[in-house]
């Protein structure tokens, strides 16, 4: 059973809050920080998205489309992380039954249907919006105009450089007849002076080709000639190289050269043959095209190639454009979800601490405190509950204090009721208590032993407890004085139990309570069979004493006086002399007689105290016994002695009497014919020896068995009636005590206890 | 324990997505294996390993309209001379990277060749025929990458090939761009046996 003991001291519990640092969710700077952040990202996402198109597609494809995807994985996942970790913790909260979990649930559940149904629905039109705007960049009008003036412009520059590389032959041709390599400058410059002066060519220049010893075409130049108007921007080493690579067997005979001023320089190469075939040298036209007609064309083949690259990225760029999108879904998706958990959060969390906090209560932490995490009503609830809590744990405090007292006070009554009853238990008095309504509180141990009372009384009636009809004599007296009634002294009740008269000198005392209440009756009755039976033996001996004083004295000058009559009365005449022989004869007889018995009672009254020796038992028995050997023919004496017996201290000439009264007795009672068995059994742990005295004789009806040890009672012809009285004084007197029980299967058996 | 186990599949998906490609490539390594589109040869020959590899497909559809575009467009090609381990990873002994550049001028009709192996540029050259422009893109013939001194005789090796194309142009997933890797083509295995005995 739990008592206030049982319960564990108060330990001052700090008020319940999150362990550690404050908590993200309830931290409104970091919540804040997160959000600018967040903000900051997208912010920067926008500006980058908005400048996506001028990106190199290496970035758009190698960096940016991964950068996105992997963002876009991350939050999917962070996503399903957060719905699964939130959803398996309510599937939780709710099997074990928190408070507020089902609460939870369905608020949960509704903010986030009301995020992720739109956010989807968003997502997917959204989706599909941008793929057809992507699609309406790219139509048939503005792909063939882009195209026409790409085509417009690079069939100019290939006119240009045709008529380019047709003067350039044309100048080969004319060149190959003059004696290369040893050419004279001023015959190649008439020869190639016309051609630049009618502007067929803005630029001119020869080179001669001589062979090193490897074999390979050294190229030097011979001469050059320029229109006045070619900006002076022009690289002849460019002309050098294209000069070489033709020299060379090359092929690629023209190409354009830009000037530092915008304008463009159209080469064409060709060899100059001598006419075995060989190379002797090489002309380089260059025509100029200023720098408005090159940026023209420059700007026309741009459009085209933006226009076929915005094209050619279309599919990165919609993968860039969707992924942007599909994060910026997602970034409002997590937020909005962990915005819907926090706000369940909010609103449950305090709810499930005030229920873990009544609980904590509830199982005796009278400490408990809550720290409002704000000042609103959740806040104001809280502080409430802190006072309630507070109040409670004085409270408990006073509480415990007087449980304190009480158990102390507990303690003493305890103690005192412990003492109280070991001394009813020890006591021989036997004490009964009832409470007011006359049923039995307690009942001592002296009390049942004396009453033969059996098993818990408690609560029984009084008159039940006392219904036995061996007990009604005490009845009877209780019955009379009742409650309240005035203690009066202890009066005397005889019972008869199991055939022995039980004397006890019976009291009642009344119990008050506070206030002079009758609580109840306490019955108190001691056995005062031994006193009662002592008394009466004193008496006897006194009665004996008497008797033997004043009946003896008499007695000698009767039998004096007698006995003078009869010799006075010898020579009477023979009837006189007979009839006086006869009287006188008579009253010596009995007198002689009545001093036989004065002489017993003379000794009843002045039996010594007994001097205790130790004696071996059995020879002192087996002595006795002899004496009896051949008296009674048709009588069987038979012992049982043990073989260790140790000796005991008693008084030997006593004890022989007393085995040679109870043998007589036995004798006697078997009309002189039967079996006596004469036993001695030792019982150590009892530290008794028992002495017994059986036979199988007719036997003492129960009810007159308690009377044979009482002074002149006898059921014999002859007799004092002191034997018995005497053999029970000399056993009390050794410490002992005897007892005479039916023998089995039918006699008197007669068992003294002697202390060995 | 639950946001611990969700914690340790979320850095597993993300680090298992981020590490796809070179995943696949592992599972592809090993002689004879690889793309049907990029044939190499390796042969040993005057103290220098001559690698010769040709991708087939390597001018695609998108890549063509990628160089017709203006676009610069490159492939890559990631040599590597390895020797096969029994019970691990084949060791990789030497590698080489090897590019090829070209660039078309919408206005002169010209193309821009270019190559470097390991950085090193060749001499450009220009061309107006889309057929050599192929041929650059694609087809490599005998390049002295490797010496046959960082080889052990009697030893077997493999030579590995990666390509892949520049600007990445082949859709997938709008958000899931891993799909579009390379090829990987392997020569023969050959065991070497000694100086010009290859």
């Amino acid at each position: 059973m739990l008592t206030l003991r049982d319960v564990p001291p108060p330990t001052r519990r700090p008020a319940v809050r999150p362990r550690g640092r404050r908590p993200f969710r309830d931290n409104p700077l970091q919540i804040l920080a997160v959000i600018g952040l967040l903000a900051a990202a997208l912010g920067l996402a926008l500006t980058f998205a908005s400048g996506s198109w001028r990106y190199s597609p290496d970035f758009l494809t190698e960096f940016v489309l991964y950068a996105l995807s992997v963002a876009d994985l991350t939050m999917i996942l962070a996503l399903v992380f957060v719905l699964a970790r939130n959803i398996i913790k309510m599937m939780v909260e709710r099997r074990r039954g928190l408070p507020f979990a089902r609460f939870r649930s369905k608020l949960v559940g509704a903010l986030l249907g009301m995020t992720l149904v739109p956010a989807v629905l968003v997502l997917l039109v959204g989706s599909e919006l941008i793929r057809s705007n992507v699609d309406r960049w790219f139509n048939a009008p503005m792909e063939e105009i882009v195209a026409s003036a790409n085509r417009m412009a690079s069939d100019y520059y290939s006119e240009r450089q045709l008529l380019t590389s047709g003067t350039a032959a044309r100048l080969s041709r004319a060149l190959a007849a003059l004696p290369f390599p040893e050419v004279d400058p001023v015959a190649v410059r008439d020869v190639i002076q016309p051609e630049v002066a009618q502007q067929r060519v803005s630029m001119v220049e020869v080179y001669r080709v001589a062979r090193a010893r490897t074999g390979a075409p050294v190229v030097s130049s011979v001469v050059d000639v320029a229109v006045p108007s070619l900006p002076r921007e022009y690289n002849r080493a460019s002309a050098d190289r294209l000069a070489e690579r033709v020299a060379a067997g090359s092929r690629e005979a023209h190409g354009p050269e830009p000037l530092g001023n915008g304008g463009q320089l159209l080469r064409a190469a060709e060899p100059i043959r001598a006419r075995d075939g060989t190379l002797a040298g090489v002309v380089v036209a260059s025509d100029f095209l200023t720098s408005e007609m090159a940026a023209r064309s420059r700007q026309m083949t741009d459009a085209y190639e933006a226009y076929n690259q915005l094209k050619v990225l279309k599919n990165p760029l919609l993968g860039v454009y969707l992924s942007f999108f599909l994060m910026v879904t997602l970034m409002i998706l997590v937020s909005a979800t962990w915005m819907g958990l926090y706000l369940a959060a909010r609103i449950t969390r305090p709810v499930q601490r005030l229920a873990a906090a009544a609980r904590a209560i509830g199982a005796g932490h009278f400490d408990q405190r809550l720290e409002p995490e704000t000042s609103d009503e959740f806040g104001s609830l809280m502080e409430a509950f802190n006072t309630m809590a507070s109040e409670l744990s004085v409270s408990r405090q006073n509480l415990e204090r007087s449980a304190r007292t009480l158990e102390r006070q507990h303690q003493e009554v305890e103690a005192r009721r412990r003492y109280i009853q070991t001394i009813l238990d020890r006591i021989t008095t036997g004490v009964i208590s009832l409470d007011a309504d006359d049923r039995v509180s307690t009942v001592n141990t002296a009390a049942a032993r004396l009453l033969g009372l059996e098993g818990d009384q408690e609560g029984r009636p009084v008159g039940e407890l006392l219904g036995r009809p061996d007990l009604e004599p005490l009845a009877k007296l209780i019955a009379v004085a009742r409650p309240g009634d005035a203690d009066k002294p202890a009066q005397e009740v005889s019972l008869a139990r199991e055939g022995r008269e039980l004397d006890l000198a019976v009291a009642t005392a009344t119990l008050h309570g506070q206030g002079g209440a009758i609580e109840g009756r306490l019955i108190v009755f001691d056995d005062i069979t031994p006193l009662i039976r002592a008394q009466k033996v004193a008496a006897w001996r006194e009665v004996a004493r008497r008797l033997a004083h004043e009946i003896k004295n008499p007695l000698t000058p009767i039998q004096l006086c007698a006995e003078r009559l009869a010799r006075h009365f010898q020579g009477a005449p023979p009837a006189t002399r007979e009839l006086v022989t006869e009287c006188t004869r008579t009253i010596v007889g009995e007198v002689e007689s009545l001093k036989g018995l004065v002489d017993e009672f003379s000794q009843f009254a002045r039996m010594p105290a007994p001097r205790r020796i130790p004696t071996a038992l059995p020879p002192l028995l087996a002595d006795t016994l002899g004496l009896y050997v051949g008296l009674f023919r048709d009588v069987t004496i038979e012992t049982r002695f043990p073989a260790d017996l140790p000796p005991v201290r008693i008084d030997p000439e006593q004890i022989r009497r007393v085995v040679i009264n109870l043998v007589d007795n036995a004798i006697e009672a078997m009309d002189r014919r039967g079996r006596v068995v004469v036993e001695v059994q030792h019982a150590p742990a009892e530290r008794l020896v028992h002495l017994i005295v059986a036979d199988n004789g007719p036997g003492i009806p129960e009810g007159e068995r308690e009377k044979l040890f009482l002074p002149y009672y006898s059921t014999k012809r002859r007799g004092s009636g002191l034997g018995l009285a005497i053999v029970r004084r000399i056993v009390a007197e050794h410490g002992g005590t005897i007892e005479v029980t039916a023998n089995v299967p039918r006699g008197t058996r007669f068992t003294i206890d002697l202390p060995a | 324990m639950i946001r611990r186990a969700l914690l340790a599949v979320l850095a597993a998906a993300v680090l298992g997505a981020c590490s796809a490609p070179p995943l696949r490539v592992y599972a592809l390594s090993g002689a004879g294996g690889g793309d049907e589109g990029l044939r190499v040869t390796a042969l040993a020959k005057d103290g220098q390993l001559l690698v010769s590899f040709s991708l087939a497909d390597g001018l695609t559809r998108e890549l063509r309209q990628a160089i017709d575009s203006g676009l610069p467009a490159t492939i890559t090609y990631v040599v590597e001379l390895r020797r096969p381990a029994a019970l691990w990873f084949d060791g990789t002994v030497a590698s080489a990277t090897v590019t090829a550049t070209v660039r078309f001028d919408n206005l002169t009709r010209q193309h821009q060749l270019s190559r470097t192996i390991d950085g090193r540029g060749e001499e450009p050259r220009v061309t107006e025929d889309e057929e050599e422009v192929r041929r650059w893109l694609t087809e490599f013939d005998r390049l002295p990458l490797f010496s046959t001194a960082q080889l052990e005789p009697n030893m077997v090796y493999y030579v590995k090939v990666r390509a892949h194309a520049r600007p990445r142009l082949s859709g997938g997933l709008f958000f899931w761009p891993w799909g579009r890797g390379g090829k990987t083509g392997f020569a023969p295995r050959f065991t070497y046996l000694g100086d010009d005995r290859g």
